[in-house]
């Protein structure tokens, strides 16, 4: 047990990078040929896999196309070796080059549909492998396959064995380091928020369209360059190679590693490609055994071999620290960066679904360093309204703006981006995140990164990281959950998942900030700091609209309040005028004897005050 | 000509036969069954093996294809769908089930294709100026009559109401008494017995062979994407979008074209219309 806990104070990548070294220097040590074979054949298969896992795992689309992309990049290093073009790197960026373009031609219309709509779309590019050679059959042999490729060479000179085993196993090298490396950033945390809720995703400013293509897309990229190694290995290509069989042979290589992991896939490639060379009984059966470790993969190990090693480890090894759940600091104790804030004008908005009316004719302002209140009976279109500020459903009638810029019928990740953070009536927290990972989610559309930079580690990620991470401990700090930082966010009870939602819409530094029912669930204690919270934002210069049921808590914060039932605003005003509104006492509070209640709130209130 | 228009007709109706299918397994439980092609495929093994190796008589054989294909339905509910409840867990699971009758069948029957004859006549006919087989014929005519009633039967019965109920909104499904889970288990035995019993009358257009799932499968897939999902008359005109695009393409192009014919439709419908003819608009809920 004490070797394994020196263990983990070694940072992580230092097992990778051995492992990788000796793989590298294997052929050096007496490798025979056969077995260097047999390893290449696992890389490449490991490249396959590391990309279907990328698109299956993170993004939670199937691509069952792996095998056509592979053939696409292998047809295009072939062409090239043939016609004299025989240096492998122009050869790997020209099977990146065509397998992006493929994974975009069949993910765009792919991903229009449901899951299933890009598992067939991209399934149906593997039946579509010998029409295609036959079609052009001068370019590709044909049934027969590619002959004639000239064997390949790097900056002139022809490659040794050796150096085409390198070159080789440093392309799945660099592979898996940029995966690890997008996975890891601020990206990879994207792509689990966007399979768990879309929702969430999209009003975080992510859009969800556009990162599951590139997810697909990227998952492409490797498979382009295990096509282009895999046509210099025998400088032969045929349509044989890339069946329907390789197709669920990649998908079970991925279950049984993980899908969601980025070394499981050499896991899964190790096991798939020795499998059945070790028994002839395996070959012939081998359907029947994928298609039941396909079913008890799906069903049971939701990650795979490598989730199964990560729990034990974490279970044997990391052993947790006890955390006081004690918060000390008041919000009041933080300097709060001035907010830049901006006017939300919702002019005569309606909504109707079906022959339910939902909103009819509504308008409202909220202005910068103020509460704006909206409240009302349960089914009174609060909600709905907000969603339709958040762009979520389209509106009928009317306009919503936004210091004059229209938001109304704009995607909710572009309103998201225009500096409007919210949170959820239920909160919506990915699980597998830790706390200050969710409240890092809300930093994807304020300070962008683009994905190359984040793989390629370049300056620009470290500072945008470093910005990160100040301002994720400055606003936990605030909502008072630093100590809580590294806990599983989705275990935290309901008051403590309220405060971290509120936490990672502030951490964006939105201009307005809307609140879905923020105090309900909340203690006492909770409630009064998330009013003195919402002061603080006021006073920084937020816009703050509030949808709430705690009347008091409404009272004692709100600028201006607006009191909607059945889908109309019945009255609007200070929060003086509206607590002695007798129509609000009445549809609101249902109160009868309208005199006797106003009385007690103001002696309930004042009482309270003082 | 009208030959040909036969043919595509007879072809376009085993797809929307495929896209019927995922179409009742669809409604009821919201699941891709990726498995479909593969039942229909076993229930034509099973017709070979009835006809031809147990040379039982035919409505035997109807018996045993609809019966082992409705129980290897249930099964795959009951061990690859139920207890999974991620959408592409269940995709995983599906094209497992899927990969296992696959596997089954070649196991048992090998991987060479095998010709399942015709239990009625085979004396070619006449019909508007083309010749057409008698079991062309039967073909195209029963995908008529099921699509037809189970039109009649979603809009008519209790069983398709509360099936609407449930595509419409699960929950609510739930609160309004309707047993959801049951249901589901129905619509997938019922997908199986219908893939099985249409075994005897499929093969001998067919053939009994190992590449049949994944074909119809996708080209299942293309009609149910042309016709919208859910839509049962969406799928049988997307089935004969698809039979008459691959016979003129085959036809007037050459052997190699069909294929690409019938992908270029389905990127065009996806990107155009991607929720086909006949599909619903729906607004996105939080």
């Amino acid at each position: 047990m004490s070797v394994l806990n020196r263990l983990k104070s070694v940072p992580s990548f230092t097992f990778p990078v051995v492992a990788a070294i000796l793989l590298l220097l294997l052929p050096q040590l007496g490798l025979s040929d056969a077995n260097q074979r047999q390893l290449l054949l696992i890389g490449f298969l490991t490249l396959l896999v590391s990309g279907l896992n990328l698109s299956l795992g993170y993004a939670g689309e199937l691509a069952l196309g792996q095998p056509a992309i592979y053939a696409t990049g292998a047809y295009v290093a072939a062409y090239m070796g043939a016609h004299g073009s025989t240096d492998i790197l122009l050869q790997i960026l020209a099977a990146i080059g065509a397998a992006l373009v493929v994974g975009l031609l069949t993910g765009i219309p792919g991903l229009r549909l449901g899951s299933w709509s890009l598992a067939m779309t991209s399934f149906f590019l593997v039946l579509l492998i010998p029409d295609i050679t036959n079609i052009l059959i001068n370019v590709t042999g044909g049934p027969s396959g590619a002959v004639g490729i000239a064997p390949p060479t790097l900056f002139g000179a022809l490659l040794t064995n050796y150096g085409f085993y390198l070159v080789c196993m440093l392309s799945v090298i660099i592979w898996l380091a940029f995966m690890r490396n997008l996975v890891t950033s601020r990206h990879g945390i994207a792509l689990r928020v966007m399979r768990q809720s879309p929702v969430l995703a999209s009003s975080l400013g992510i859009s969800v369209f556009r990162t599951k293509l590139v997810a697909y897309a990227l998952g492409a990229v490797p498979a382009g360059v295990a096509g282009a190694l895999f046509a210099n290995l025998d400088s032969y290509v045929s349509p044989g190679s890339f069946s329907f069989a390789l197709a669920i042979s990649i998908l079970a290589a991925s279950i049984l590693g993980g899908a969601t992991s980025v070394y499981g896939a050499v896991l899964g490639a190790v096991i798939m490609q020795l499998g059945p060379s070790v028994s002839t009984s395996f070959q012939q059966d081998a359907l029947i055994f994928y298609g039941i470790l396909l079913i008890a993969g799906g069903v049971l190990l939701s990650d795979g071999l490598t989730g199964l090693i990560t729990r034990a480890w974490k279970r044997y090894v990391v052993r947790p620290d006890h955390v006081t759940r004690s918060t000390t600091h008041s919000p009041q104790d933080f300097h709060f960066e001035p907010m830049a804030g901006a006017t939300l004008s919702v002019k005569g908005v309606s909504k109707s679904f079906g022959g339910n009316v939902a909103l009819r004719d509504v308008s409202l302002t909220a202005e910068r360093g103020q509460v704006t209140a909206l409240i009302g009976p349960n089914g009174s279109g609060k909600t709905t309204l907000l969603n339709m500020i958040c762009g979520f459903y389209p509106i009928d009638a009317g306009t919503i703006d936004l210091d004059g810029v229209r938001l109304d019928n704009r995607r909710p990740h572009e309103i998201a981006g225009r500096g409007l953070a919210r949170t959820f009536q239920t909160p919506v927290i990915p699980t597998g995140i830790t706390v200050s990972q969710a409240v890092l989610a809300g930093r994807y559309s304020p300070e962008r990164v683009s994905i190359a930079s984040a793989a390629l580690r370049l300056p620009k990620f470290w500072k945008v990281r470093a910005h990160d991470e100040e301002r994720v401990a400055q606003t936990l700090a605030i909502v008072g959950l630093s100590e809580l930082a590294d806990e599983e966010a989705v275990s935290l009870p309901l008051g403590t998942r309220r405060l971290l939602e509120i936490a990672r819409a502030l951490v964006s530094n939105p201009s307005v900030i809307l609140l879905d029912e923020a105090a309900s669930g909340l203690d006492e204690g909770e409630v009064a700091r998330l009013a003195v919270l919402i002061g603080r934002v006021r006073d920084a210069g937020g816009t703050v609209i509030l949808v709430e049921h705690n009347f008091r808590l409404v009272l004692s914060l709100a600028d201006t309040i607006h009191v909607l039932a059945q889908g109309e605003i019945i009255a609007s005003g200070a929060p003086a005028d509206i607590e002695v509104n007798p129509r609000v006492l009445k549809e609101y509070l249902g109160v009868k004897d309208v005199g006797a209640a106003a009385a007690a709130i103001e002696a309930e209130t004042t009482g309270h005050a003082s | 000509m009208m030959t040909l228009v036969w043919s595509a007709l007879t072809i376009g109706a085993v797809y929307a036969l495929v896209a019927t299918g995922y179409n009742v397994v669809f409604t009821a439980s919201g699941v891709f069954n990726f498995a479909h092609a593969q039942f229909m495929m076993l229930g034509v093994y099973l017709s070979y093996a009835g006809i031809v190796i147990l040379k039982w008589p035919i409505f035997f054989v109807f018996v045993l294809a609809g019966g082992v294909v409705f129980l290897a339905a249930i099964l795959e509910e009951r061990i690859a769908i139920r207890f999974v409840r991620v959408a592409e867990a269940q995709l995983v699971t599906t094209v497992g089930f899927a990969t296992l009758i696959n596997g089954a069948v070649q196991r048992i029957w090998g991987p060479s294709p095998l010709a399942v004859p015709f239990f009625g006549s085979s004396q070619v006919q006449t019909l508007f100026g083309g010749r057409v087989l008698p079991d062309e014929l039967v073909i195209i005519v029963i995908t008529f009559v099921i699509v037809f009633a189970l039109m009649l039967m979603s809009r008519r019965t209790m069983i398709g109401l509360a099936m609407l109920a449930i595509a419409e909104n699960r929950e609510a499904a739930l609160l309004r008494g309707i047993n959801v889970r049951r249901l589901a288990l129905g619509a997938f035995a019922f997908s199986g017995l219908l893939a099985g019993l249409l075994g005897p009358i499929l093969g001998p257009q067919t053939f009994a062979g190992a590449g049949l799932a994944s074909a119809i499968a996708l080209y299942g897939f293309v009609a149910l994407a042309i016709g919208g999902f859910g839509s049962l008359p969406g799928g049988l005109i997307g089935g004969f979008v698809v039979g008459f695009a691959q016979e003129f393409a085959a036809r007037y192009l050459n052997s190699n074209y069909p294929d690409v014919v019938v992908f270029v439709i389905l990127l065009l419908v996806l990107l155009l219309k991607p929720n086909g003819l006949f599909g619903k608009i729906r607004e996105r809920v939080v």
